[in-house]
């Protein structure tokens, strides 16, 4: 990794508690000074039981979960930095697809539309032009394991698994600059698991940044350039994946 | 959009200021004793509601935003003053195809007012007996403002209807039928299709599918997230159904008692509410 490189995404002294105002007013502190950058090309994947925060922080991060404190600096593609803690909800959504990606484990409730339109529409929304969103679509989808017969039928006949490759397709077409991945081959069995890491793991030839979380052990190795460890809401270890991996408990990679 | 820029964001076509809606009597007073403060809008000495109060959104082109609350809490009411249905209290409401902005439309005669409502703004209410007369045919009512708006050809006019009804999956051989005859969920795609009519730069969706059968109802729903997607239009969507605002806003603001009380992302309205009120709310529809 080129550490001269410019970070894309720079956290410092991030916390995030919910105040629960129907349950007696309690605030939960579910984040406490997290702070940690991240390169272009890097793979970092986070660790830590369940209830460590790991998916907070990535919702912290695409601000579907609103900053309590602290800030996060995120390099545009302009060379312009932006705090994504500061950014009117206008903002966020104009930053969001093509500078940043969420993909989570499930595919969000979609209109009646067929699985090659709704990837290739992913590319379309994310600058490709409709031809190559369309050969693009349907070369994740082969890759994926989706067979062609399934590519014109509505997505909500489609099984689990099956779902979770298409929105990883659609996530993964023309890559925003910094992907968050929150589990999403949880579902898949090994064959298409296994491909599905594969069209991941290109992503950090293709310059793309990616914070993701995976509950198996395999899929960290393979993918993650670095990794960081989490437990009660903070950071208790970051380091290359070489060095960190070996102490991994199997509790970290938990669900 | 510039590539290289951004975080420049759309410019808004619709700006809403300060908008306030009292029914009785209005002294600035009021505003204090009425609220989520106080817990009701109704202002216990002059006994004037005040429904809506210091309401303020923008909206572009190609979003929706969701306004969210319970019954009573002021969102018809918002959007009944921006369409013009109800006249404002107070406020500064300016779309951007009309003037260019420069023209609060509150402020307009009434006949400037229905123009607008024929050319550039669309209402679909809940009940489709105030957007569509019942006893007229669905080509009838379609081809209604576009004779407003000036359509003279018979022929013509049928072909727009018929293109418009084929757009919201209403059967072209029920065109000469009258909407009375019709289900509810036909009815609000003929109230689409009527809507849609003239190209308007503004839609305003009123509740569009409380009262369908759960099934209708994502059939309508799933029929205007599509036009979402394909017309570059501005929409605002009042809904107290969470299902409806997750599926086609981006951004809403939530209403209790006459006053915003929270603005977020859909999302984080969602995932992380803040008011106390917001958060009731989205426990009550995961429950």
């Amino acid at each position: 990794m080129d550490t001269t490189l410019q970070p894309i995404l720079e956290a410092s002294g991030l916390a995030k508690s919910f105040t629960l105002h129907n349950i007696d007013g309690r605030t939960v502190s579910a984040l406490h000074d997290i702070s940690f950058a991240v390169q272009p090309g890097e793979h970092v994947t986070l660790a830590g039981s369940s209830g460590a925060g790991k998916s907070t922080l990535l919702r912290v991060l695409y601000r579907t979960y609103r900053v309590s404190t602290g800030s996060i600096k995120f390099h545009l593609r302009s060379g312009r930095v932006v705090d994504i803690a500061q950014l009117t909800d206008v903002e966020i959504l104009a930053l969001r697809g093509r500078e940043i990606g969420y993909v989570s484990q499930f595919l969000a409730a979609q209109p009646r539309r067929s699985v090659l339109d709704l990837v290739s529409r992913a590319g379309v929304s994310r600058g490709m032009s409709r031809t190559d969103a369309r050969e693009m679509a349907a070369l994740s989808l082969r890759r994926l394991n989706i067979t062609e017969a399934l590519w014109d039928v509505h997505t909500a006949v489609l099984s689990g698994g099956e779902k979770q490759r298409v929105n990883i397709a659609a996530g993964l077409i023309s890559p925003p600059r910094l992907l968050l991945l929150d589990e999403p081959v949880s579902a898949l069995d090994p064959e298409n698991r296994a491909r599905a890491i594969d069209l991941i793991a290109d992503l950090a030839d293709a310059g793309v940044a990616v914070l993701a979380v995976f509950h198996d052990l395999d899929a960290i190795s393979r993918l993650a350039t670095r990794v960081i460890r989490m437990a009660h809401g903070r950071i208790i270890d970051d380091g290359p994946a070489a060095e960190v991996l070996p102490f991994l408990q199997p509790s970290d990679v938990q669900p | 959009m510039n590539h290289d820029d951004l975080l420049s964001v759309p410019s808004p076509v619709v700006s809403v200021n300060g908008l306030g809606k009292v029914f009785g009597t209005f002294d600035p007073s009021m505003i204090e004793r009425t609220g989520p403060t106080t817990g009701t809008a109704r202002d216990a000495f002059s006994g004037s509601i005040v429904a809506a109060w210091d309401v303020n959104f923008e909206v572009a082109a190609g979003e929706a935003l969701g306004i969210v609350g319970e019954s009573g809490s002021g969102k018809s009411t918002v959007l009944r003053c921006i369409a013009g249905d109800q006249p404002a209290t107070t406020g500064d409401v300016r779309f951007t195809c009309h003037e260019e902005g420069t023209v609060n439309v509150l402020r307009l005669d009434p006949a400037t007012r229905r123009r607008l409502r024929i050319d550039k703004l669309s209402v679909v209410y809940q009940d489709p007996a105030e957007g569509l007369a019942l006893g007229v045919t669905a080509g009838g009512n379609i081809a209604d403002p576009l004779t407003a708006a000036g359509w003279r050809n018979f022929g013509r006019i049928r072909s727009r209807a018929a293109e418009l009804l084929e757009r919201t999956e209403v059967p072209l051989d029920r065109m000469d039928d009258i909407v009375r005859n019709f289900s509810g969920g036909m009815r609000q795609r003929v109230q689409i299709a009527r809507a849609l009519a003239n190209n308007p730069a503004i839609v305003l969706l009123d509740e569009p599918t409380t009262g369908l059968d759960a099934s209708v109802a994502s059939g309508v729903l799933d029929l205007v997230r599509r036009l979402l997607e394909e017309l570059d239009l501005a929409v605002v969507v009042v809904s107290h159904d969470f299902s409806v605002i997750e599926m086609l806003t981006q951004r809403c603001i939530v209403m209790q008692h006459g006053r915003v009380v929270e603005e977020a992302l859909t999302d984080q309205l969602l995932e992380d509410p803040q008011h106390s009120y917001s958060q009731k709310l989205v426990a009550a529809a995961r429950a």
